[in-house]
């Protein structure tokens, strides 16, 4: 009975990690399915939207704004803000003019805005670890044998339900509103939907600022579950949420969720029964299987060459 | 009129350029490396503001053998590759001496290059045995070692009749050996060892070790490693209800802990070095400190002077620049420095080097643990 809850709880674990990964993978999907370049400056935006949240939260305390509601709206809006523009302005600055070209160009100009983005918060913000309020606490016990809980708290229980209605809404935008229609068109191919009209730099804007917002909002809930930020750690989670994103299959949204849960779960069960040690080598080894097996990911279409 | 503005320009540029070069000739160069940055720059600060106040007051007493100190202070961010390049800058800078590294996991791969290229070096702070295990005659450290820091530790622990104990450790040089040594005693004393298990440095989620401390229901959970890792997890599992007591080593023992950790820092036990700056014969000394808006409680701020100072003594000692010549009289002689009379063996190592538990609290202050 024990070791059943003990499953569940890893399995809570898992999952709670495994959504984070999800909404981070979104921006890297999204980005690959529309322009094809894998966007690793991605990571530090999200590294940004959880600074940004944790100086809108302190600024609040200062001024003696409290109120739960309020201070994490506020923080969520700051982050989302900030992160958007970051990644705006990071498509405008080192992707745009490098377009079209080899696509060892853009990747290079990627790798090259996350050196930037990670030594600019070093130096702006300095190179500690700060600690995040945990603004919600205390959480439900759903079961007990011996003394052994099987608990989940209320910052998981917020991570997945945010998390399920940013896929939901995102989901709902690219399959029904116009703008979705224009990216799924420019996904498909650029140059045609160019020619039927569609403003295609737009909607490549438009899919780094919805991937970003993500990052943001995921930026916010791990800061506050996991309870501190540096410069650096963006770099560890991007990775994990890349790896998401190509073993759900790179350029599917579902794919994404999928990738980010099986990840989550892979890890915490591995930490759980076998030692944290493994943890890495078990959740990319599992990448390079599936990928040997289904080298699309698990959700993604077999791609056509478009350049 | 313009000539001779150009004949001044001219004087006045070679008389810098003499008076330049007869400071170098005047001057003995200390390497000090260290992390500025990085996840524990902290621990840096306190090395950098010991050496800097050790440096100033050996020169205001007329330097050493007449010849002034001079610090060449270097960023290695305590990451062994930034640490090998530290290093040979140190060797083009012409450096003889050098106070560092302080990361155990720096300090190795930078003395195989202060050892190939003749270089004294002392550690105000890597207490991994392996450092002084090699032989290499011109390695000090004014810091204990872990193998006398983990069983510090582990008779405090077993002194509390516990009935299980887990051990993490953070996979590096400085966090595993120090574990392993705790585990070892540990062992020895038959108490029950639950999980010994590693995790990765620079990780935030501990969610899944939390569940499995938490399963294992052990009475204390020992940590080595550094403050960053250690925080998420005592304040992860302070949320999940474990309500075992923590411990870590001196690696833990700064005030990022509280600032990570926050309330969930209350209670958790860290061997320190004794407080040195409490001591009476270091009022003066403390009070130097405070004077210029600095903290001298820190662990390694004292052991950093000390370091200093053991290097102008061994010269003065040898009456000789020579690192082989100071290395040697390092061996022989005994040294007075703030944290007590320093007597090295063949290794390196100090005589003796006492460790103190301390009880750290919710506010970042500490207290001898009972």
């Amino acid at each position: 009975m024990q070791d059943l809850l003990y499953f569940f709880q890893q399995l809570i674990n898992g999952l709670t990690i495994g959504s984070t990964y999800a909404l981070i993978a979104i921006g890297y999907t999204m980005v690959y399915g529309i322009i094809g370049m894998i966007n690793f400056a991605h990571g530090e935006i999200y590294m940004i939207g959880a600074y940004t949240a944790l100086i809108a939260i302190t600024g609040l305390a200062t001024l003696g704004i409290t109120w739960l509601p309020i201070v994490l709206l506020v923080a969520l809006i700051c982050a989302v803000i900030v992160s958007s523009s970051m990644g705006w302005a990071v498509e405008r600055v080192a992707y745009r003019p490098v377009r079209g070209r080899h696509r060892l160009i853009p990747l290079i100009s990627a790798i090259g805005m996350s050196i930037f983005l990670q030594n600019y918060v070093h130096l702006a913000q300095g190179s500690r670890n700060i600690g995040f309020p945990a603004l919600i606490e205390g959480g439900f016990q759903l079961g007990s044998e011996d003394t052994f809980p099987l608990s989940i708290s209320y910052i998981q229980i917020t991570i997945f339900i945010t998390t399920l209605i940013c896929m939901t809404a995102l989901s709902t935008f690219i399959a029904r509103s116009r703008t979705g229609r224009a990216c799924r068109a420019v996904s498909q191919d650029l140059g045609m939907a160019s020619l039927l009209g569609i403003d295609t730099n737009r909607i490549i804007s438009a899919t780094f600022v919805i991937g970003a917002a993500l990052a943001a909002v995921a930026g916010l809930l791990l800061g506050m579950y996991y309870g501190s930020v540096d410069p650096l750690f963006g770099f560890i989670a991007g990775l994990k949420a890349f790896t998401a994103a190509v073993l759900g299959g790179i350029g599917s949204i579902p794919g994404a969720m999928l990738g980010g849960l099986i990840l989550g779960v892979a890890e915490s069960m591995t930490s759980g029964y076998l030692s944290g040690e493994y943890k890495d080598v078990v959740s990319f080894g599992l990448l390079i299987l599936i990928l040997l097996f289904k080298p699309t990911g698990l959700l993604g279409k077999p791609e056509v060459e478009k350049i | 009129m313009k000539m001779s503005v150009k004949k001044l320009a001219t004087a006045v540029g070679t008389s810098v350029a003499l008076m330049a070069a007869g400071q170098a000739a005047a001057e003995i160069k200390i390497g000090v490396a260290g992390p500025m940055t990085g996840p524990v720059a902290q621990y840096g600060d306190m090395q950098f503001a010991g050496t800097r106040m050790a440096i100033e007051r050996i020169n205001a007493q007329g330097g050493v053998m007449g010849e002034e100190l001079v610090a060449v202070e270097m960023d290695d961010a305590c990451d062994p590759k930034q640490a090998v390049t530290v290093a040979n800058r140190m060797v083009n800078e012409g450096v003889k001496f050098v106070v560092g590294h302080l990361c155990s996991s720096s300090t190795q791969p930078a003395s195989d290059i202060y050892y190939d290229e003749g270089i004294l070096m002392v550690t105000p702070a890597a207490t991994s045995p392996a450092i002084t295990e090699r032989g290499y005659d011109t390695v000090f450290r004014t810091i204990g070692l872990d193998s006398m820091q983990g069983p510090a530790a582990a008779n405090y622990i077993a002194a509390q009749g516990p009935e299980r104990v887990a051990i993490v450790h953070d996979k590096q040089q400085y966090g595993e050996g120090i574990a392993t040594a705790v585990r070892d005693t540990l062992e020895d004393k038959g108490v029950d060892i639950a999980m010994f298990e590693g995790i990765t440095a620079g990780d935030k989620d501990f969610s899944s070790l939390v569940t499995k401390i938490k399963q294992a229901d052990v009475d204390y959970v020992y940590y080595g490693g550094y403050h960053p890792e250690l925080g998420l997890i005592l304040r992860q599992a302070r949320q999940a209800n474990v309500d075992a007591t923590f411990m870590g080593p001196e690696g833990v023992g700064n005030d990022g802990i509280t600032s990570i950790a926050g309330e969930a820092a209350e209670g958790l036990l860290v061997t320190l070095p004794p407080a040195f700056d409490q001591k009476a014969e270091n009022q003066e000394l403390a009070e130097a400190f405070a004077e210029k808006g600095e903290d001298p409680s820190g662990p390694f701020v004292l052991t950093s002077y000390a370091a200093v100072q053991v290097i102008a003594d061994g010269i003065e000692m040898a009456e000789s620049t020579d690192p082989f010549e100071v290395a040697d009289a390092l061996r022989s002689g005994t040294f007075e420095t703030p944290i007590g009379t320093i007597e090295y063996d063949e290794d390196g190592d100090m005589e003796s080097f006492e460790f103190v538990v301390y009880e750290w609290h919710a506010d970042g202050s500490k207290t001898v643990a009972k």
